[in-house]
Parts: structure tokens; C-alpha cells; sequence
């Protein structure tokens, strides 16, 4: 039953869908922190934000649709406000205080969550188009979750030609590159950092979303992701695109297949995957800078 | 020019604060006596994050694992297997120094935002074990702790009167031996390799290994308050373990001001009160330790008592 091969390709379909989640996640960050050196531990948040806010969207207009193009917006605006606000005041010069400010807004992002929506936990129905399934090998399946694995390989798309082909992009391979120099030749770091900060956390916003009607809603769901999140980031190499891609592919597939292998060993084997690329590469399996 | 006595305010206050505590002890009603025991643990909590965070710079949000291993260390040694609370408790301490010492020997590779992400996965390792372990209770925890059996010296440490002094003296004693080690040479160490740890290697100092020790006294010390609080709840969850626990110590040691070992004791007295009154009033007391944690970090991170020792510096300047 077990290793049955329509069985292992539906896990195999799974852990791209979960993959490709924590890819639109882990991007925002980890090109962040290329940039600033700096990791925004209230990515999360920004998650459960996305998914709370499409579901009221869903409940108002009732349609996922509006809910898939607008939460991700309000996310990206919320991220641009704390930039602008409570990170800006701190200072760009010491990243530790900007991170430990970012922890500061989980306590309150997840207390406001449960303030606005309550301690329940919720489910967005799927979209009309993607309610069935389809046939893998003879087994049906959710073709809402192919909609997911197709998103963020569009996504993947979209963003490695924009940091290889526009000019912003340019400017953002620049400051990961070598900072001091990029900004020597008069680049806007700053704009090009606040313009990423702001895409990642639509992104994370968008993952909300889009999570929502596989996995539910509720308070609390950022933390769990946020952990394998930072995990792809540190297994990628930090400021890395494909190094994202990589993590979160590796991620998903061990987090899917553990699951179904070793349930009980399942997130201990995701650590210490961890470990063993932390100790063999310290700077993740394709990192940014030689060093 | 004469310097400004930095040890000698800091070991004045933790003096005061003990004090006020045995104040407080001789009027505290039953709550009161629980009230002060919960400070005392939080407080020898904090002070051994600080010796990690605040001495050597190795910020880490994993800290609670330490505290949980403690905890469930005594609980299971006590509750499952029988054994007696004087044997429990240092071997459970000592079971925590093995567990440190082995997630310090790769986790001080790291440093910076990188250790606190990878602590922060390794508390959560430890969390979900002991969620899941059925021997210890999965997520329903572990009861029937008992307490440290001092009857021979005639104190039953059982009436929360005693047991909040016990406490009390346990802070004192941890206090004074962490300010011991700051003013040792290896406290001399680890503040140069919070400060400039390259400078450091090139003196020729084994940064690592001076690391991987502070990291292990730390999940000592940390156990330490951990088996303490077993003892107090007489219970042991998971939750111990979870990521809050360790943010809200972090919390605690920033609050009350960072790499001053008396500025930890401040914030678990500022926050465990904070706590028992803003929850009276609200159930979203998160929100605003959060909103008040991003205000301390905002206004320069030195807690209450960086501000504290800040003036009285500016006030000795002054005199001169």
C-alpha cells in the first residue's frame, strides 16, 4: 500500500504543493536578507494575516478570486508600514534590533488575530474552476493543489527573469553582491530594499491565501510555518532565489514523506537535515557570496 | 579619573531587589508566596539567558528547550521511575549539560541571526519530542512532582511560604555566582568575543569552545529554574517548551536591561506583575507585552535597568 506508485505519486504532488508554499514564503526573506542581512521573523504573520484577510474577503464578496488579488495587497501594504514605521525608527544599523523588533510584532500580530477573528479555526472553500479533481495515474486528485504547484513555479519564473533581466533587478543583485560598492556607484539600495521588503511580504500575504483552502486558518499557523521557513532560508543559503527553490523543494518532499514514512519522526527529520547542511555547508547548499 | 563603580551599583540593587523580595515575603498572603516563587524562577531563568545573550552574545530563541529538559528531567526521574527530588534534580541538570553541550558543539558554528534561527528550530525539536513521546505524557504532560525534601533541617518546603524562600535564596545564590564568573577571567573572555569576536581568535583565545561552555552553564542554570518550577506547578507541559516560553524569557532579559544579570531580575518582576494585572483586564495580554517589548527595543534596547545605570552615570559625570 505504502509504496504503491499512484500512492507516492499523489505524496510526490503533495510535496511539490507544499514546496511550492514555502517557496513564495522563504523568497521574501531570504532575498531580504541579502540584501539588509536582516531576517523578519514576523513572516509568519504575515501568512496568517494573508489568510485571515482572505477569508473575510471571501466571506464579504464571496469570491476567492478578488480575495486571491486584494489580500495580498493589504499584506504587502501592512509590511510597508512597519518598514516605514517601527523598522525605519530603529535604524538599519544593527539588523539584531530590527529582528527582535520583528519578534515584538508576532506577540501582537497574534493577539490582534485573535482579537479580529477569534480563537476558531476557519477553511476557505476552493475556487469554482479548481473544485474537482483530476486523474494522476488513475487516482483523482485535487486539482486545486496543481493550481498551487503551478503558481509557484510561475512565480519562481517570474521572479528569476526579473532579478536577471530588469534593470531593478540589476540594482537588488547588485547590493547582494557587494553593498558598499552598489550604493559607491549611487544605485538606490534603499528604494530597491523597500520595494523588495514590500514583494515579500505580498508573496507571504499571497502564500496566506492560497494555503487557505488546502490547510486551515487559525491562530498559531505562523509559527509553524515560519519555522520551516527560516529552515529552507538557512538550507538555501541566505540571499539566494535558487537556493529558496531548492530548500523548499527539499523541505516539502521530507516534510510529505516523513509524514507518511515516520509520522512520528517527521519534523526531527526535517532538523536534522538541517544540521547536517549547516555543518557540512554553513553557508546553505548554493550561497550567494563565495566565501 | 575616578570610574564609575558599574559592578558594585549593580550588586546594590540586586541587594535592594532580594531585600524588597524578603519584604514582600513576610507580608505576602498564600498568592503572594506563589507570586514570588514564580518571579524567583523566571528570574534565575533570565539571568542564565543573559550570561548567554548579554555576556557572550549568543542571542538565542531556544532557550526554554533548557528550562523544559530540566523540568521534565525532574518530573519523569520523580514521578515515573520513583526517584527521590535530591537525586532528580542534579541528574536532570546534568542530563541538560550532556543535551547543551551537544547542540552547542554545531550550533556556535553560527552566530548572529543565524544562531537565533537555528536555536529557534532546535527549541522546536525539543518541543515536538516531548509533545509527542507518550512516556512523558505526549501533550496531556506530566503530574505528581513532588517537592525537595529538606525535612531533615526541619523546613517543609510543601506550605508555599517555605518554598517561595527557597526561591528566593536560590535567586541570591545564582546571582552571586553569575556575577562571580562576569568578573572572572572567563567572563573577561566571552564579553571580548560579544564585542569583537575576530580580535578574539587573533589573541589567540579558542572562541568555540569558550562559546560551547557558556552555552552549556547557561541550559544549566536554565534547567536549574526549570526543575524548580516543576517543583512548583507540581505539572510539566509541553508548553514549557514552546517558542512563547523562550521568547517571553528573551523578552524578560531585554525588558529589564541586557548584560547586567541584576537587569533580568527587574524584568521578571516587571513582568510577571505586568502579566497578573494586565490579564485580570484583558485576555490579549500578548498584544501588549509585544507593544511594549517593540517600545524598549525602539528607545535603544537597554531596559530598564540600562536606562537606570545610564543616569546614574550621567550623574557621577556630573559630580566630577
Amino acid at each position: 500500500m505504502l509504496f504503491e506508485p499512484t500512492f507516492l505519486a499523489n505524496q510526490f504532488l503533495n510535496g511539490l504543493q507544499l514546496a511550492s508554499l514555502l517557496f513564495l514564503l522563504s523568497v521574501g526573506l531570504t532575498v531580504v536578507y541579502g540584501l539588509m542581512n536582516f531576517i523578519n521573523l514576523a513572516h509568519g504573520t504575515l501568512y496568517m494575516l494573508g489568510a485571515y484577510i482572505g477569508l473575510s474577503i471571501v466571506r464579504m464578496t464571496g469570491s476567492f478570486w478578488i480575495a486571491f488579488l486584494v489580500a495580498p495587497i493589504v499584506v504587502a501594504g501592512l509590511g510597508a508600514i512597519a518598514q516605514a514605521t517601527v523598522l525605519r525608527w530603529a535604524g538599519n544599523t544593527d539588523p539584531m534590533k530590527q529582528v527582535l523588533i520583528t519578534f515584538g510584532l508576532v506577540f501582537i500580530g497574534l493577539d490582534a488575530v485573535r482579537y479580529f477573528w477569534g480563537d476558531y479555526s476557519y477553511s476557505i472553500p476552493s475556487p469554482m474552476i479548481f473544485a474537482g479533481t483530476v486523474s494522476v495515474w488513475g487516482e483523482p486528485y485535487p486539482s486545486y493543489r496543481l493550481f498551487v504547484v503551478g503558481l509557484g513555479l510561475l512565480v519562481f519564473l517570474v521572479l528569476y527573469f526579473g532579478l536577471e533581466r530588469t534593470r531593478l533587478g540589476a540594482v537588488v543583485r547588485a547590493g547582494v553582491d557587494d553593498q558598499e560598492m552598489a550604493v559607491a556607484l549611487g544605485l538606490d539600495i534603499k528604494t530597491a530594499y523597500f520595494l523588495v521588503f514590500c514583494v515579500g511580504c505580498g508573496l507571504a500575504g499571497l502564500a496566506g491565501v492560497v494555503a487557505a483552502p488546502v490547510l486551515s486558518v487559525y491562530p498559531g499557523m505562523d509559527m509553524s510555518v515560519l519555522i520551516l521557513t527560516l529552515i529552507v532560508v538557512v538550507m538555501g543559503g541566505p540571499g539566494s532565489l535558487r537556493g529558496a527553490a531548492l530548500g523548499a523543494l527539499l523541505i516539502g518532499m521530507l516534510q510529505t514523506f516523513g509524514q507518511v514514512f515516520v509520522p512520528a519522526l517527521a519534523s526531527i527529520v526535517v532538523y536534522m537535515l538541517m544540521v547536517g547542511v549547516l555543518l557540512l555547508r554553513p553557508h546553505g547548499l548554493l550561497p550567494i557570496r563565495a566565501k | 579619573m575616578q570610574n564609575f563603580p558599574e559592578q558594585q551599583l549593580r550588586d546594590a540593587v540586586a541587594i535592594i531587589v532580594i531585600c524588597i523580595g524578603l519584604l514582600v515575603w513576610f507580608n505576602a498572603g498564600f498568592f503572594g508566596h506563589e507570586l514570588l516563587a514564580q518571579i524567583a524562577i523566571l528570574a534565575i531563568f533570565a539571568m542564565s539567558l543573559d550570561l548567554l545573550a548579554g555576556y557572550s552574545g549568543q542571542v538565542s530563541l531556544g532557550h526554554a528547550a533548557f528550562f523544559g529538559t530540566g523540568a521534565y528531567g525532574t518530573a519523569a526521574l520523580t514521578a515515573i521511575w520513583g526517584w527521590p527530588l535530591s537525586v532528580a534534580m542534579p541528574i536532570s541538570i546534568i542530563i541538560t549539560a550532556g543535551l547543551a553541550f551537544c547542540v552547542a558543539i554545531f550550533a556556535v558554528r553560527l552566530s548572529g541571526i543565524f544562531f537565533l534561527m537555528v536555536t529557534l528550530a532546535i527549541g522546536e525539536v525539543f518541543h515536538s519530542f516531548f509533545f509527542r513521546v507518550r512516556v512523558f505524557g505526549g501533550d496531556d504532560g506530566l503530574g505528581g512532582i513532588p517537592r525537595l525534601d529538606l525535612g531533615a533541617i526541619g523546613i517543609d518546603l510543601l506550605s508555599p511560604i517555605s518554598f517561595s524562600m527557597f526561591t528566593l535564596i536560590t535567586v541570591a545564590l545564582v546571582y552571586w555566582g553569575l556575577s562571580y564568573i562576569s568578573r572572572s577571567s572567563f567572563g573577561a573572555v566571552i564579553s571580548g568575543i560579544r564585542q569583537n569576536e575576530s580580535r578574539m581568535a587573533a589573541l589567540g583565545c579558542k572562541v568555540r569552545s569558550y562559546k560551547v561552555w557558556t552555552f552549556t552553564v547557561a541550559a544549566c542554570l536554565a534547567a536549574l529554574a526549570g526543575s524548580l518550577s516543576a517543583q512548583h506547578d507540581g505539572f510539566v507541559s509541553p508548553d514549557l517548551l514552546s517558542w512563547t516560553a523562550s521568547g517571553e524569557v528573551l523578552i524578560v532579559v531585554i525588558v529589564g536591561g541586557m548584560s547586567s544579570l541584576v537587569g533580568p531580575i527587574i524584568g521578571a518582576v516587571v513582568v510577571v506583575l505586568l502579566a497578573h494585572y494586565v490579564s485580570g483586564l484583558t485576555n490579549y495580554w500578548m498584544f501588549f507585552m509585544g507593544l511594549f517589548f517593540v517600545a524598549v527595543v525602539l528607545a535603544g534596547g537597554q531596559g530598564i535597568y540600562g536606562l537606570f545605570e545610564k543616569t546614574c552615570r550621567r550623574l557621577h559625570n556630573v559630580k566630577r
